[in-house]
């Protein structure tokens, strides 16, 4: 049975062992020393039953920006609203850029969400806006999705990485952190490979010995933490226990053992081999996995731009959603399009589009979200949000709310009270299943 | 006609983009494309922003393409149609489907016969001019680029003679057809014009966006932009490559950081001893440069990017298609 979570242990990102453990002894101490983080409101027998749904989230990343207007909001006709067409969906009276045609027909799982408004337009702080739901303050580091995810639906002695992001292209690229949770939920970061560099057992150690190793350092440890018992010692076998899963779980990041098939579904390029990596992590029970799709900072040929990047999203993203619900996996994983914000109306002169927050779009799709709805309106233009704004805080809400999460779930850090979602957020009803 | 004396007689200014340009015989009109889909008709002899659209069944999106012949124009959008044009009447009188991705740009042979094509469906066409008829269906530019990304067929130009035309994508390719048989008979390669980012933002821009034939037919410039570090904007050198058609090699390289940005449209000079390059990045540039090595006679900027440019054998009168205006140049020698 899977331990529940209810301290803190250790990073299972890109360390050593040796590391991991001082990290796990490290935390353990701080928890004990000030209760850094304690679940005060939400009741560890509703998030048990969170975490035995086997709900879990696919966060699309659209690094740099992408155009509402070019995707979800198209405003074919005006001025702002560039050359592309709309197209019909299979759903009555709603239309999409003709870029996502395949997306056009696969919106019966799907809620577009046209009315963001997040206000700020640069990327550092929108990106970080954007990854945490809320406004950063210099006092306190807030967690990321993923890592709040990972705290939430992730079980302490799981065999698998919790929060997995994958950012290959360098520019944009932030790693996503666990800010006040502490390093046990900070990501499993892939840049360079889609395999993980450093989990793997060293050839000179078989795996027997690397088994009868672990047994000798159990029986070991368990004698010690029967004369002693403290926090610190149940988080040094915990963390033990997970570098081991970690090692055995380095085949999920092969598609060579995916079938021809399936690999053809999602296409030859990198955005659609790591979408099918994190459909693997998702089904092994990984319970956040985030893929970053870079660059779409169209300040210039914003068309062009488009017409790349629209294509490789329209199509990995219909080939996740398929497989996702062919393998009867949709109804518990969210997957999430977002980005740090959407582009201008407007069109320099370099007929690209810049930075624009007032009012752009996302998608949810599969887990709690209620397919075929779009909320939300800009107007004409695409200017303002003349209907259902929502604000980051909101839409975090929103997708709590469609994993089962309580939003109004608070942490103390220290005295202080942190709600999951930012305060006065609201899950948006109208989308949630 | 002196190419260091050119410079800007007239602007007139607009809210849309201009794409393409074309004059009528006595240069009093201009008929100019719009991102607003309309193709208006402009008076060239009021100073400001005199203009009425063309009327009839128009496009749908970007006019991108124009071409006359007589009182029959041609118009090319991004809504994949053709449109022809009475240019007496000011109306449409035919539309087609010609393509199934955006139309590029559109050409008639010099006989006024044949109308020639492009479109990022990559395809090549050929139509019959009085009756649109499709007479040719040819292509040699790969669909996808090499990393799996839809590519673009940008470019178009036909030769003085009209027996052949070339087209040129996203990638560098340039193919050199033969008009009536439509056999492809040369090709180059300018892989410097296509700018994909492998690492840091992981797409590309640039391409080929401009030919132009040499007027004695033997060379051939391409336009394009130069190796540009931040693919987000246009900030590379603007870069014409030259070949010759005979030996199939590159006979001339020019990059210019000076005004950075892409060559929308090359024109040679009637003798053929220099070039003028038009395009630009946020804003747009007009550079002149010696044929034969390359070296730079005279620059100018223009108040927003060029995106094309209709000019008189002489250059007196050169007009301009830009963002959110058009202007009127000359090389008109100055009187002392």
């Amino acid at each position: 049975m899977n331990k529940k979570r209810d301290d803190e242990s250790v990073n299972l990102g890109l360390l050593s062992r040796r590391t991991a453990l001082q990290l796990a002894a490290a935390g353990a101490s701080s928890l004990a020393a000030n209760m850094s983080v304690v679940d005060v409101l939400g009741g560890e027998a509703m998030a048990d039953q969170v975490r035995r749904s086997g709900k879990r989230v696919i966060l699309l990343w659209l690094a740099g920006g992408a155009s509402q207007l070019e995707t979800w909001d198209p405003k074919p006709g005006r001025a702002t609203g560039g050359p592309f067409a709309k197209i019909r969906t299979n759903l009555p009276g709603v239309e999409i850029s003709e870029l996502m045609p395949k997306m056009s027909t696969r919106l019966g799982e799907t809620a577009i969400i046209r009315s963001l408004n997040t206000k700020i337009a640069d990327h550092g702080t929108a990106y970080e806006l954007m990854d945490t739901g809320r406004v950063a303050e210099p006092s306190l580091k807030f967690p990321h999705l993923g890592a709040l995810i990972a705290r939430e639906l992730g079980w302490l002695d799981s065999q698998v990485p919790d929060y997995v992001t994958m950012y290959t292209s360098t520019e944009g690229r932030r790693e996503g952190s666990a800010g006040f949770l502490g390093g046990r939920y900070n990501p499993m970061f892939l840049t360079d490979s889609m395999i993980p560099p450093d989990i793997r057992r060293l050839e000179s150690i078989s795996d027997v010995d690397h088994h009868e190793r672990s047994e000798l350092r159990r029986r070991i440890s368990d004698s010690f933490t029967k004369r002693f018992d403290h926090p610190v010692f149940d988080g040094h076998n915990a963390a033990y226990d997970r570098v081991r899963g970690l090692m055995s779980s380095d085949h999920l990041f092969n598609i060579d053992l995916e079938p021809q098939s399936v690999r053809d579904l999602y296409g030859p390029t990198q955005f659609g081999q790591q979408c099918l990596i994190a459909r693997r992590l998702a089904e092994a029970g990984v319970p956040f996995v985030k893929v970053a799709r870079a660059w779409w900072d169209s300040h210039g040929q914003n068309f062009e731009t488009h017409q790349e990047l629209c294509a490789d999203l329209d199509h990995c993203m219909s080939a996740l959603l398929d497989d996702l619900k062919s393998r009867g996996m949709l109804e518990d994983t969210l997957v999430i399009t977002l980005g740090e914000f959407g582009r201008t109306p407007k069109i320099n002169g370099s007929l690209g589009r810049d930075h624009f927050a007032s009012a752009w779009s996302c998608t949810l799709s599969g887990c709690g979200i209620r397919g075929g709805t779009v909320y939300g309106k800009t107007d004409d233009d695409g200017q303002t949000v003349v209907d259902g704004e929502m604000n980051a805080g909101d839409l975090f809400a929103t997708i709590f709310a469609a994993l089962g999460i309580d939003p109004a779930k608070e942490y103390m850090v220290g005295s202080r009270p942190v709600p999951i979602a930012d305060f006065d957020s609201t899950p948006c009803r109208e989308v949630l299943a | 006609m002196d190419p260091s004396q050119l410079r800007q007689i007239a602007q007139r200014k607009c809210q849309d983009i201009l794409f393409c340009v074309e004059l009528s015989d006595d240069n009093s009109e201009a008929w100019v494309g719009s991102s607003d889909a309309n193709v208006y008709c402009v008076d060239l002899t009021s100073e400001s922003m005199a203009r009425v659209p063309m009327g009839g069944d128009g496009h749908a999106s970007y006019v991108t393409g124009v071409c006359r012949y007589g009182n029959v124009m041609i118009t090319s959008g991004y809504d994949k149609h053709l449109v022809w044009w009475d240019t007496d009447s000011r109306e449409s009188v035919r539309k087609i489907v010609a393509h199934n991705k955006w139309i590029r740009s559109v050409a008639f042979t010099p006989d006024g016969s044949r109308i020639i094509s492009i479109a990022d469906d990559m395809r090549v066409r050929v139509w019959e001019a009085s009756t649109a008829d499709l007479i040719g269906d040819v292509s040699d530019h790969a669909v996808m680029t090499q990393q799996n990304y839809p590519s673009m067929l940008y470019a178009l130009d036909v030769s003085p003679d009209g027996e052949l035309f070339a087209t040129a994508d996203r990638v560098g390719h340039i193919a050199v057809w033969e008009t009536e048989s439509l056999k492809k008979i040369q090709q180059f390669d300018a892989p410097k014009m296509y700018t994909w980012d492998p690492k840091q933002r992981r797409h590309s821009t640039g391409g080929i966006r401009s030919l132009a034939f040499s007027p004695d037919g033997k060379r051939l410039a391409a336009g394009g932009i130069g190796h540009v570090g931040n693919i987000d904007h246009l900030g590379g050198p603007s870069r014409i490559e030259i070949f010759d058609l005979e030996s199939g090699s590159q006979v001339l390289e020019i990059e210019d950081n000076k005004k950075q940005g892409l060559v929308e449209q090359i024109a040679w000079q009637k003798d053929g001893e220099w070039i003028l390059a038009v395009g630009g990045a946020n804003n747009g540039f007009l550079s002149v440069f010696h044929a034969g090595d390359g070296k730079l006679i005279h620059q100018v900027d223009h108040p927003g990017h060029v995106h094309a440019m209709w000019h008189d054998e002489d250059f007196l009168n050169l007009h301009i298609a830009a963002h959110e205006n058009m202007t009127h140049w000359t090389m008109r020698e100055q009187e002392v």
